[in-house]
């Protein structure tokens, strides 16, 4: 009986620690206006700014069902990783360099970046879309030449991605830019969440509802610290620039009317449908 | 008669000279005491605008002369856009090429200013210079067709970008070895009433030329550039696009002097110092 309540006890002190630390963040859009948010529950507490910006309460609260939830980032810069799970094979993309010396660093514009509630398109010409769940951490202030030790204090917090690709491109063009970073391409969601272990995080993807990637954060080659680590030693990250994982395993093509879901412990499930660009 | 002619002369020519003040204008970005401003550079003055060009800034009354401020990358970006292999003497014979533009882009804190050095990185062996035009999207682009895409376009400079050598084949994408900090410099003037599509272009190492050439010859010109990539990305306005580049580019050395001149928006030159 002692022994219970001691437990009981336990679980509720680590609860509201567990609480404390971990916030759930969202930006939303209500009557055309975006806003940062924090949720509480099924109600979000509107922010005066992004919370890496310290933004604050503003006192004003809506609940979540009654807005439009928008990707929760804000980037000027999105970085992605390419080749950072041993699963996903190189040599299907007839890479031949060393995927393990350094980051297989590339960019996309940060306008292929769409909402947990928004489709995904499948650009006219297109005919290879795959899917690509990946997590997506966001970082909290400017980092210039970051040790690998003092990375940690660089990441603000972390949310999901799918980093749809269309391969035919991605084989074809002399570089990833159109293949990678079309508009739509990218949605990110639902939940920006702090105070997570981003380096040993279950994610899941599943291609209408059956499993079809899997894999844990501990598994990437270069963890987001050495990530962050190293494009500080060539690049300027500001607040609110984002770093993707890379993806895990082997990807499927999507058809329109398919959906993708991409489910992280901790954060929630990022679902998005494919529909046919005009 | 003849007085009359004379005249008729005078006020055509007169109109003709207006009309191409009017049209091409010369911008650059400035700093002074810390801050960063937009202005109009007419002879040796800047007159302050109250936002970028294209942003419809206005002047703001103030003025500066050019030779008490630093000037800046006359561009300010959200998407810096480039194109690889888009001049025949700069594809080598066993380069894979494709019908249509090969895009990539590098993040926008890359570039620096005319009075800005390119940076040479500690890591790597061998850095090259490329000398490109580029331009300067003045309104929203989305779908745009070849047709309507001179709209969008609201000026020319020019560009160096600075490409590290032995990066390039060594990663998976350029990103790094086209963008790394301080390889890419803008300047000095942002121009407009330029003919994008018939500009020349020389550069010189340390004074002796080593590269040449003429927008005329870009594979895909700047208007299909404009009309490609907004068939996929929207382009806002501030966005460049720049052009590739022509010929050999050769290596550049910590202490060399590269200049890029391109007729009507004069001679960007940056020094290569180390970085750390």
């Amino acid at each position: 009986m002692k022994i219970k309540s001691t437990v009981a006890g336990i679980i509720a002190a680590l609860t509201i620690v567990g609480t404390a630390s971990a916030e759930n963040y969202v930006r939303y859009e209500q009557n055309g206006m975006v806003s940062w948010g924090e949720l509480v529950g099924s109600t979000i507490h509107q922010l005066s700014d992004a919370p890496y910006l310290d933004g604050a309460r503003t006192g004003t609260s809506v609940e979540k069902v009654d807005v439009i939830m928008k990707a929760p980032i804000d980037p000027k810069l999105s970085f992605m990783t390419a080749f950072n799970y041993s699963s996903h094979k190189k040599e299907t993309f007839g890479i031949t360099q060393d995927t393990t010396k350094k980051p297989g660093l590339f960019t996309v514009p940060v306008g292929s970046i769409i909402g947990p509630e928004d489709d995904m398109v499948r650009p006219v010409g297109a005919t290879n879309f795959h899917y690509e769940a990946e997590m997506v951490v966001v970082i909290g202030k400017k980092a210039e030449n970051v040790s690998l030790e003092d990375a940690g204090d660089y990441i603000f917090g972390v949310t999901i991605g799918n980093d749809g690709s269309e391969r035919d491109w991605q084989a074809n063009d002399i570089q990833w830019t159109r293949a990678k970073g079309s508009n739509n391409f990218n949605p990110v969601g639902p939940h920006l969440v702090t105070g997570l272990d981003y380096t040993d995080l279950d994610i899941e993807g599943r291609h209408n509802g059956v499993k079809s990637q899997g894999a844990n954060s501990s598994g990437m080659i270069f963890n987001f610290n050495y990530m962050v680590h190293y494009i500080s030693k060539y690049f300027t990250l500001e607040p609110g620039d984002v770093i993707w994982s890379g993806t895990m395993g082997d990807t499927g093509p999507m058809q329109p009317g398919d959906t993708y879901e991409i489910t992280v412990e901790g954060i929630g499930t990022l679902k998005s449908t494919l529909v046919q660009g005009k | 008669m003849k007085y009359k002619f004379k005249k008729i002369f005078a006020v055509i020519s007169l109109f003709l000279l207006t009309t191409s003040f009017a049209v091409a204008e010369t911008y650059v970005r400035y700093e002074q005491d810390g801050k960063t401003s937009w202005g109009e550079l007419k002879g040796a003055i800047i007159h302050q605008l109250s936002a970028a060009p294209y942003l419809q800034g206005s002047p703001t009354g103030k003025t500066v002369e050019r030779s008490d401020v630093k000037l800046m990358a006359p561009v300010d970006p959200k998407d810096v856009y480039m194109t690889g292999f888009n001049y025949e003497d700069h594809i080598p014979e066993d380069q894979k090429t494709t019908p249509y533009p090969g895009l990539f882009m590098v993040p926008a804190g890359t570039l620096i200013g005319p009075e800005d050095d390119i940076i040479h990185p500690v890591d790597s062996d061998i850095i090259g210079y490329e000398a490109e035009s580029v331009i300067v999207i003045g309104k929203r682009a989305k779908d745009v067709s070849v047709e309507d895409a001179s709209d969008y376009i609201f000026g020319v400079t020019a560009g160096n970008d600075v490409s590290a050598r032995d990066w390039i084949p060594a990663d998976i994408q350029w990103f790094r070895g086209k963008g790394a900090a301080g390889f890419n410099s803008v300047g000095p003037v942002l121009q407009t009433g330029l003919d994008y599509k018939n500009l020349n272009l020389t550069a010189r190492l340390n004074g002796e030329v080593r590269q040449r050439g003429n927008t005329s010859k870009m594979i895909h010109n700047f208007d299909e550039m404009v009309s490609y990539i907004s068939k996929y990305f929207v382009l806002n306005p501030g966005d460049l696009i720049w052009s590739g580049t022509i010929g050999t580019s050769e290596t550049l050395h910590v202490g060399d002097i590269y200049e890029v001149e391109i007729e009507g928006v004069g001679i960007l030159t940056n020094k290569v110092i180390q970085g750390k």
